[in-house]
Formats: structure tokens, C-alpha cells, sequence
């Protein structure tokens, strides 16, 4: 069975990112005889490309040798495993993002910032909850301020 | 121009435009110094505060980060032996064997006065070549401008540290990004019925998301293999001002060769101050009459580096202010921050906007001499913020990454675009894909697609491309450019069993 390597899942990634864009394409409005190259042409364009470049870049990763793995499924939890700071990162700011209009700035951007550094410092000293919560509570309120009305910025 | 010139003098001179100039130098220096966080980040972090200013404090403002983010890059090589930004790697091969011989405040000081030297000798490349550039290029038409753009891209592509593959493949994705919304006949195109998607990406959310969390989050894995900042300093730094006149006396063919090659390498597409340093460095070694001592802390090895990298500053700007088109990725984002404000850099913009171009040429001069002050002044501080660990400085980086995607539109969608593009950007990084191409493909692909149905309007035979000599001559030289590129893969390739072997 074939690995999965960086080169073969990104080549895999393209090449349906470019099937499933080129379905869309089909729904973009067809040339007229004012437009007679039409809107599609140049997205168009850039698909071949991207699909031919990826096709080439899956040809060129099967003549590389690479150590087998178990399964591409350990693989691919390894390679979560070993990034589960960063993973977490990104889910902070991916709630962060759901919750700002919800919540509005000042409390999402402290609880944000709070979580951030609790994950990336540490809590188990009172030193590091006291590095966390003066900076998430003096920075916060000083951006806003400088936006709101130093900028004339409303944030939300 | 000179009328211009000096109204913009006037206007950047004023009281709050020189604060602006003063904020931006300081912001820089300290972005600068501060290892793995890098001009661009720093650059990233201050547009948001532009929105609100008229074009020509923005820019200052913006132009002073630039100048103080090159320099920022020599207090931790320095005091530390990390290079503060990329473009500073050389500086530690002499600054920091100096400053273990006892003389952190010599090689802070001749880095400091290297700087300076090169962003002044770079505003000349730049004040003398741009117009010149800037009219000619007024002759070039829509098969010119189409195939100029093809070959920049084509450049940084193969410019990728041996992945030419993916550096192509990285620009072509970064044009596809911006076929995405309303085109230019206000037909609707990869929409996916989501109203968002209608009016596109914005350019600067996509250029933060790609950027800012493939940097940020890289760092955070670098501290876990335990390759992060820590290492301790010693603040006490003096600068012996008589011992640096007598050392930069003896560099003066150094200091104007260095700055030249600066200034012709930021001008060239895909290039900036990593290749600067390290040509610069290579042949300053090759001119000097004792080449062994360079790595064991001699002050040619120091001007080199920090009068070359200084010297992009100037050099960048060229091809950015005159041909529409960024060199790297600093230029990038300036000119999105240009595009921001309303300006569209290009041939035109030297007959229409002047006094902002003056404003330029003005702000680089005079953010040169708050620069020299500032690093001369407070170096002790600066070595000490270079120490901000990485746990802190990321979490308050990506919140003003948040703040400026948002204020550019009160849009809370920009804030989801910057954290797709943040996840999509990380994972290409991860895959060895190269981010600058993808990058210029977003900043450059509307004017690719304008000015190539421009000219298919103009005279539908794609053979025009090839028939017009200078259109055929950039096309000719983006062929060159991959096949050149794949020259060096292979090369590359084959040295690497050598070597392992």
C-alpha cells in the first residue's frame, strides 16, 4: 500500500480542491457577444494550471522513496499529537472568532488571551497567572481605548 | 519633482507626522529585535493603526517600521546570536563573536552606522531610478504588463529554496484566491450561495491569515523542539563612538559596496534582504585583504551585512512605486496598504501622487537619522525586549491580527478569512509549500486578469504576447527563470547525497 506522504496528500488535496471548483465554474454566467472570452476563462486557467502542476507533483512524489508507516491513520494522529499546542491554538481562535459577536470584544479578547497564555505559560505558578491576567486585562481595554477613540475603529 | 519633494518635507515634518515617523522606527527596531517575530510581522501589526490617517501619515508611519524593523534585526544578533529577522543571519557571524570579545557597544554601534549608510544610499538608488523606471514603463501596454507579471511571479516562484514545484503552484493558488466574488463584468464567480463569498476576499485578511499563523505558530513549535529564545544577556552595553568613526573610516568602498548590492538586490523580484546579506557578506569576504578573519568578529564583516540589508529598504520600493509590482513580502503588504489609502502604485502614481512618492523618499531619510538615535540611545532596552518570550508576544500578535482584519471593514467575516487563510496557509507551510509566491499571487491576480482580457480585447491573438519584442522578452525571461530554478533543484539534489554521504 502507497504512504502517504506531505507531497501525495497535498497533490490529493488539490486535485479535488480543482474538481470541485471546476464543477462551480460551471455556474459562473457564459460568455456573451459583449464578453466573448466570459468570467469563467481565467479562474478556468488557473485550475489547469494548479491541476496539471498537481498531477506532476504526485508523479514526481511516487518515484521518491519513503520509509513505510503503520497506516496513514497513525500518521495523521501522530502528526496531531505532536502539534496539540498549535491544534489548540487554532480551536481558541476559532471560538474566539464565533464568540466576538456574541460576547463582544472586551470579554471575548480577555477569555482569548487568558486561555492563550494558560496554555502556552502554564498555570501551576502564581507568578504565571499574574503575568496572564495583567497583561489580558491592562492590554484589552488599552487597544480598545486607542481604536474606539484614538482611531475612531468601533470594534464590536 | 523638487517643489514636490520639498511640500512633502513639509508635510512629514510636521509635529504629528514625526511622531508617527518616531513611533514606526521605535515599533520597528523592536519588532526587529525580537527573534522570529520579523519586519513583516511588524509591519502586519502597525497597518491596522493607518486606517484611520490620511495617506501620507499612514505611509510615514509604515516607512518608519520599514526602516526601524531592517535595522531591529543586529540587537539580537548582536547581544544574543539569534538574528532578530532573516535578513540579519550574517550580522551574527561578526557582531556576536565582538561582542563576546567585550565589544557588544562596538558592533551595535557599527551596525547602527552601517544602517543608517545603506537606507541613505538606498534613497538615492531609489530617488534616481524610480522616475527613470517609472517612465519608461509608461510605454508599456497590456501584453507588457501581463507578461512582466507573469514573469515576477514566475521569479519568486523559483526563488523557493529548491521547491520550484510548489512555488508555482503556490502562486497560481494565490491568484485563484482572488477570482473569488464579483469580477470585473460583475459576474458572480465561486460564490457556493454564500453572500459572504459575493464581494471576495479582502486582500490584507488573506495576507495576514497565510502569513502571520504559519509564522507564529511555527515559533511556537520551534519552542517545544526546544530551539526558542532564553538565552541570557548582558544589558550593560556602551557604545564607543571615537573607536566606531576610525572603524567605519576604513569601510567606506565596504559601506558603498554593500549598499549598492542592497539596493540592487531589494529591486529584484522575490529577492529582499536574506539574499542581500548573505551576496553582500560573500563578496565583501572576496574584496577583503584578509578574508580569514571574517566570522571571528571583524567590523567589514558587520557593515556588510547591516548596510546591505538596510540598503533593501530603498532598493524595494523601485520596482513596488514604479511597475506596480512588490519584490517581497514587506513590499506586499506596503502595497496593500497603499491600495488601502486609495493609491495604486505604478507608472501613474509619480504623476498623480507626487507629493505621497516625495512623502516616501522623505520619511525613509529622516526615519534613517531616528533610527541611528533610537538605536544609539536606548540599545540597552531594545536587548532587553528581545527577550519577550514567544508564550506572550503570540497570543497579543494574533489579537491585533483579529483587530486589523475587522477594522478594515467593521466586518467580523474578515476575522473568519483571516483564521481560513490562518489554517490553509499554516498547512501549505507544513508541506514545504512556499508562502511568498501565494502571497504575491493575491496582491498581483486582479491586475493579471485585467490586464490579460485588456489586451485579448484589444487584439484577440494570443500571439501578440510573443509578437510585441518587450512582452516577448519578459515571457522569454520567465522561461529562463523556471528553467534556471530547475537547474538549481537539480543541483541541489545531487549535492544532498554527497553530503550525506
Amino acid at each position: 500500500m502507497l504512504t502517504l506522504t506531505k507531497d501525495r496528500a497535498l497533490a490529493l488535496a488539490l486535485l479535488l480542491m480543482v474538481a470541485v471548483m471546476w464543477v462551480e465554474s460551471g455556474s459562473i454566467r457564459p460568455p456573451t457577444s459583449w464578453q466573448p472570452y466570459g468570467s469563467a476563462l481565467f479562474p478556468r486557467i488557473l485550475l489547469v494550471t494548479i491541476g496539471l502542476l498537481s498531477v506532476l507533483l504526485l508523479v514526481r512524489s511516487l518515484f521518491t522513496r519513503v520509509t513505510p508507516v503503520a497506516s496513514w491513520r497513525t500518521e495523521i494522529s501522530d502528526w496531531f499529537t505532536r502539534r496539540k499546542i498549535v491544534v489548540a491554538l487554532f480551536v481558541l481562535f476559532g471560538l474566539y472568532a464565533a464568540l466576538l459577536p456574541l460576547l463582544g470584544y472586551i470579554v471575548a479578547t480577555i477569555s482569548f488571551l487568558v486561555a492563550s497564555f494558560a496554555l502556552l505559560l502554564g498555570i501551576d505558578t502564581k507568578r504565571k497567572w499574574a503575568i496572564n491576567l495583567g497583561i489580558s486585562l491592562t492590554l484589552v481595554p488599552l487597544v480598545f481605548v486607542i481604536f474606539r477613540y484614538g482611531l475612531n475603529v468601533w470594534l464590536p | 519633482m523638487t517643489n514636490f519633494f520639498l511640500q512633502a518635507l513639509s508635510e512629514v515634518g510636521s509635529f504629528s507626522v514625526m511622531g508617527l515617523i518616531i513611533l514606526g522606527v521605535l515599533f520597528g527596531i523592536i519588532g526587529g529585535s525580537i527573534p522570529g517575530f520579523t519586519v513583516t510581522m511588524a509591519i502586519l501589526v502597525v497597518f491596522p493603526f493607518t486606517f484611520a490617517m490620511d495617506p501620507v501619515s499612514g505611509v510615514s508611519l509604515m516607512v518608519g517600521v520599514f526602516v526601524g524593523g531592517y535595522s531591529g534585526g543586529i540587537v539580537s544578533g548582536v547581544m544574543l546570536g539569534i538574528p532578530g529577522t532573516p535578513s540579519s543571519i550574517t550580522t551574527v557571524y561578526d557582531g556576536y563573536p565582538m561582542a563576546q570579545k567585550g565589544e557588544p557597544g562596538r558592533a551595535l554601534g557599527i551596525g547602527v552606522m552601517s544602517s543608517f549608510l545603506g537606507t541613505i544610499i538606498s534613497v538615492a538608488v531609489l530617488v534616481f531610478f524610480g522616475p527613470l523606471i517609472a517612465s519608461f514603463s509608461m510605454n508599456f501596454r497590456p501584453w507588457e504588463i501581463t507578461s512582466l507579471i507573469i514573469f515576477a511571479l514566475t521569479l519568486v516562484a523559483g526563488l523557493s529554496n529548491g521547491a520550484l514545484l510548489k512555488g508555482l503552484l503556490a502562486a497560481a493558488l494565490g491568484l485563484l484566491i482572488t477570482t473569488v466574488g464579483y469580477d470585473r463584468n460583475s459576474n458572480l464567480r465561486f460564490d457556493f450561495d454564500l453572500p459572504a463569498l459575493s464581494s471576495g476576499f479582502e486582500m490584507l485578511p488573506v495576507m495576514i491569515g497565510v502569513f502571520a499563523f504559519s509564522q507564529l505558530l511555527g515559533n511556537i513549535e520551534k519552542l517545544r523542539d526546544g530551539d526558542g529564545n532564553g538565552k541570557g544577556v548582558d544589558t550593560n552595553v556602551s557604545i564607543p563612538y571615537r573607536q566606531i568613526m576610525k572603524d567605519m573610516a576604513g569601510q567606506k568602498l565596504n559601506t558603498l559596496r554593500s549598499s549598492l548590492i542592497g539596493s540592487l538586490i531589494g529591486a529584484l523580484p522575490g529577492t529582499g534582504g536574506t539574499v542581500a546579506n548573505f551576496v553582500s557578506y560573500d563578496q565583501a569576504k572576496k574584496f577583503s585583504r584578509h578574508p580569514e578573519t571574517f566570522g571571528t568578529g571583524t567590523p567589514s564583516g558587520i557593515v556588510a551585512s547591516e548596510a546591505s540589508n538596510s540598503a533593501v529598504a530603498g532598493g524595494a520600493f523601485v520596482p513596488t512605486l514604479a511597475l506596480g509590482i512588490p519584490g517581497d513580502l514587506p513590499m506586499a503588504i506596503m502595497m496593500g496598504v497603499l491600495i488601502l489609502h486609495g493609491i495604486t502604485p505604478g507608472p501613474m502614481m509619480f504623476e498623480q501622487n507626487p507629493v505621497l512618492v516625495g512623502a516616501i523618499y522623505a520619511s525613509l531619510l529622516i526615519g534613517a537619522v531616528i533610527m541611528v538615535l533610537c538605536n544609539l540611545l536606548l540599545v540597552r532596552w531594545f536587548a532587553k525586549i528581545s527577550l519577550i518570550p514567544q508564550q506572550i508576544l503570540v497570543p497579543v500578535v494574533l489579537i491585533l491580527c483579529a483587530i486589523g482584519a475587522y477594522a478594515l471593514n467593521n466586518n467580523l467575516f474578515d476575522i473568519w478569512v483571516l483564521f481560513i487563510f490562518g489554517v490553509v496557509g499554516y498547512l501549505l507551510w507544513k508541506a514545504g509549500v512556499p508562502l511568498t509566491p501565494l502571497i504575491l499571487g493575491v496582491v498581483l491576480g486582479n491586475n493579471l486578469e485585467r490586464q490579460l482580457f485588456r489586451a485579448l480585447e484589444l487584439d484577440p491573438n494570443w500571439l501578440t504576447f510573443l509578437t510585441r519584442p518587450l512582452s516577448a522578452l519578459f515571457l522569454a525571461l520567465a522561461v529562463t527563470s523556471v528553467a534556471f530554478s530547475l537547474y538549481q533543484d537539480r543541483k541541489l539534489k545531487r549535492l544532498k547525497p554527497a553530503t550525506n554521504n
